[in-house]
């Protein structure tokens, strides 16, 4: 069925995978789980001589469990029909492995349910509430002002961003770039280089970018460009790499050039994808400078965060609407358009 | 006569290790109509291919007009594409566009890119299209978007697509096989015209062989990616109609 190789590997593979929750059991159990329960608070600063003794032995446990047939790492890698006390040892190592972790995730976000329900508390929400169900229409003209420049700002980041995606996919698109080696290799690094980007989230480009240029929309623009880059070529991509091969073959048949065989016979099946991608981007970049105003970048991100810092919550209702009608609004002229362009 | 194309020897794996053609040789002589038969997954399309090099013969050697093909690249390579036309079973027309232009892409190989890509053919090219779709009879459709026509009035654009080509040679894989029969021999028949008044060499697949009876002046079968029969239309045989396509086939007619 496999190779020995394949065997090797995932052999290799599982007593890794044993290790590692061993650890991870120990670890959560003795620093997190076992002092939040008796005092209160997990344990800080760096690791105790205790946690490195129960990581070890909580690795070694599995290790060993796992020789005997009962590790996880073996059953999530080869799913072997088990049955015995290795099937119960191991559905229970799993069990124990994910329990622990969620009465660690409940230390870590200071669950508090009593803050919620607490006299106090209340009292706050119907402040809040209140406030924003009677929002200041003084300043209406002003938040409008700033949702415009939004828009405005969400439509130059995707204008701009357009044609660099539109070029650089075609490096991206798997079919068009594996027939030579030095092809491979950029596409290999444009998808590298792509991933990444977009794995860094449009706030943290804007608090990058308002430092280069400055606090205000030009900031927020540039991160969104940033961001809309790398998502729109990977969307572009994975249309081009879609494309039906036929005509490829059918132009490049007829002697065209490389170029000619992708204008002629992948940008015609592309181009209304394409542009109902776009038209989706623009609509998420409005969303996405609402929030980028937040750090700094401009427009009615950065009203709404003024006038919270000043606890002027009437505005902040004021501001909440517009942008809840707004994004609304996009959201269903958006869909409309993607749908009549199908 | 004079022998147009010469395939010898010719071997072709695929890079996943699948020998698609084994020590395949035959000759065809200018002005043949020569169909080549066999069971799906037999090479056909993969011997096609390699004849106007859209894939390169790992083994062999492929000569057209007395030059040697097999390993051409860059310009060499395309020069060699241009002077074949290429028609498909699924046409592979660029369907958005119209059917004018689609006949004009037949001239991609001699326009500068950019010029081609500016969308700038010239008044000969456009008035040369339209003579080629003309001897298809679909002048009167030149403007319609390609997606708009039958199966069949598709595959005579794409026939008009690879004369624009002016080509020695016309290479067609199983150019009817998804129409139905009256078209098939409507498509046949334009086939037969390039063939008997253009005088240009056809290669062709096709899987009937009441057809092939029909349109044949000779032809190879290919079985498992080997060159099992070569001959005359009329040779085929009930015995070798059953070494060709096994044991268990029966023939269907089409008429
Ligand atoms: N790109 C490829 N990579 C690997 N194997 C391939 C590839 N293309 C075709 N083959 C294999 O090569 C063999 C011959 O394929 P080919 O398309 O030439 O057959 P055919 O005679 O044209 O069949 P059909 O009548 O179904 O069109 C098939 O077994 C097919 O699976
Ligand atoms: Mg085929």
């Amino acid at each position: 069925m496999s190779t020995p190789r394949q065997r090797l590997f995932s052999a290799i593979g599982g007593v890794a995978i044993d290790a590692l929750a061993g650890a991870y059991a120990g670890l959560i159990l003795v620093r997190v789980v076992v002092p939040s329960v008796l005092y209160g608070a997990e344990g800080t600063g760096p690791l105790s001589v205790e946690e490195c003794i129960a990581m070890a032995l909580g690795t070694a446990g599995c290790v060993l469990l796992g020789l005997f047939g009962a590790g996880i790492g073996r059953s999530l890698l080869e799913r072997p029909q088990r049955s015995g006390w290795q099937a119960v040892v191991t559905a229970n190592i799993g069990w124990f492995v994910f329990a622990l972790t969620v009465v660690a995730g409940w230390v870590y976000a200071r669950i508090d349910p009593s803050a919620l329900f607490s006299a106090q508390g209340l009292q706050g929400a119907g402040r809040i509430f209140s406030a924003l169900l009677s929002p200041e229409f003084d300043i209406i003209g002003e938040a409008l002002r700033a949702m415009v420049e939004t828009i405005y700002l969400a439509f130059m980041a995707t204008f701009i961003a357009v044609p660099f995606s539109f070029a650089i996919s075609f490096f991206c698109a798997r079919n068009l770039m594996n027939d030579a080696p030095h092809r491979r290799a950029i596409y290999v690094f444009l998808r590298f280089l792509t991933n990444f980007s977009r794995s860094i989230e449009p706030l943290i480009w804007a608090i990058v970018f308002s430092v280069w240029v400055g606090i205000g929309p030009f900031a927020g623009m540039l991160a969104l460009v940033v961001h809309t880059i790398a998502s729109l070529t990977k969307q572009y991509a994975e249309q081009i790499e879609d494309v039906d091969h036929g005509p490829m073959e059918a132009i490049a048949a007829t002697g065209a050039r490389r170029s000619q065989v992708i204008w002629f016979s992948v940008v015609p099946q592309c181009v209304i994808p394409f542009l109902s991608f776009t038209i989706y981007r623009w609509d998420i970049n409005v969303r996405m400078a609402t929030i980028i105003g937040l750090v700094g970048g401009g427009g009615i991100g950065n009203m709404l965060i003024q006038y919270q810092g000043l606890a002027r919550w009437n505005e902040v209702g004021m501001i909440v609407i517009i942008i809840a009608i707004v994004v609304w609004i996009m959201d269903v002229v958006s869909a409309r358009v993607r749908e009549a362009l199908k | 006569m004079d022998t147009l194309v010469s395939v010898r020897n010719l071997s072709l794996t695929y890079p996943n290790g699948y020998r698609a053609l084994k020590d395949v040789s035959f000759d065809v002589q200018a002005g043949e109509f020569l169909v080549v038969i066999g069971l799906s997954g037999s090479g056909k399309s993969t011997l096609m291919r390699t004849i106007n090099r859209l894939l390169e013969p790992t083994d062999g050697q492929v000569m057209v007009g007395g030059q040697d093909v097999t390993h051409v690249a860059g310009e060499a390579l395309r020069h060699h594409r241009r002077s074949i036309g290429m028609i498909f079973q699924q046409f592979n027309l660029i369907k958005r566009h119209s059917v004018l232009h689609n006949v004009l892409y037949g001239a991609l190989g001699e326009m500068p890119a950019w010029q081609s890509m500016a969308g700038r053919f010239s008044k000969e090219q456009v008035d040369e299209a339209m003579r080629c779709l003309e001897v298809v009879g679909i002048a009167d459709r030149c403007h319609h978007r390609a997606d708009a026509l039958s199966g069949g009035q598709q595959q005579r654009v794409a026939i008009a697509r690879a004369l624009m080509q002016r080509p020695k040679i016309l290479l067609a894989d199983e150019p009817v096989a998804s129409l139905d029969p009256a078209t098939s021999h409507s498509v046949m028949r334009y086939l037969e015209v390039l063939n008997k008044e253009y005088g240009t060499t056809v290669i062709c697949n096709l899987h009937f062989l009441s057809l092939v009876r029909q349109y044949a002046s000779r032809v190879v079968a290919l079985k498992g990616g080997a060159k099992v029969f070569e001959g005359m239309p009329e040779e085929i045989t009930e015995e070798w109609f059953r070494a060709i396509y096994g044991d268990e086939a029966v023939e269907v007619e089409i008429r």
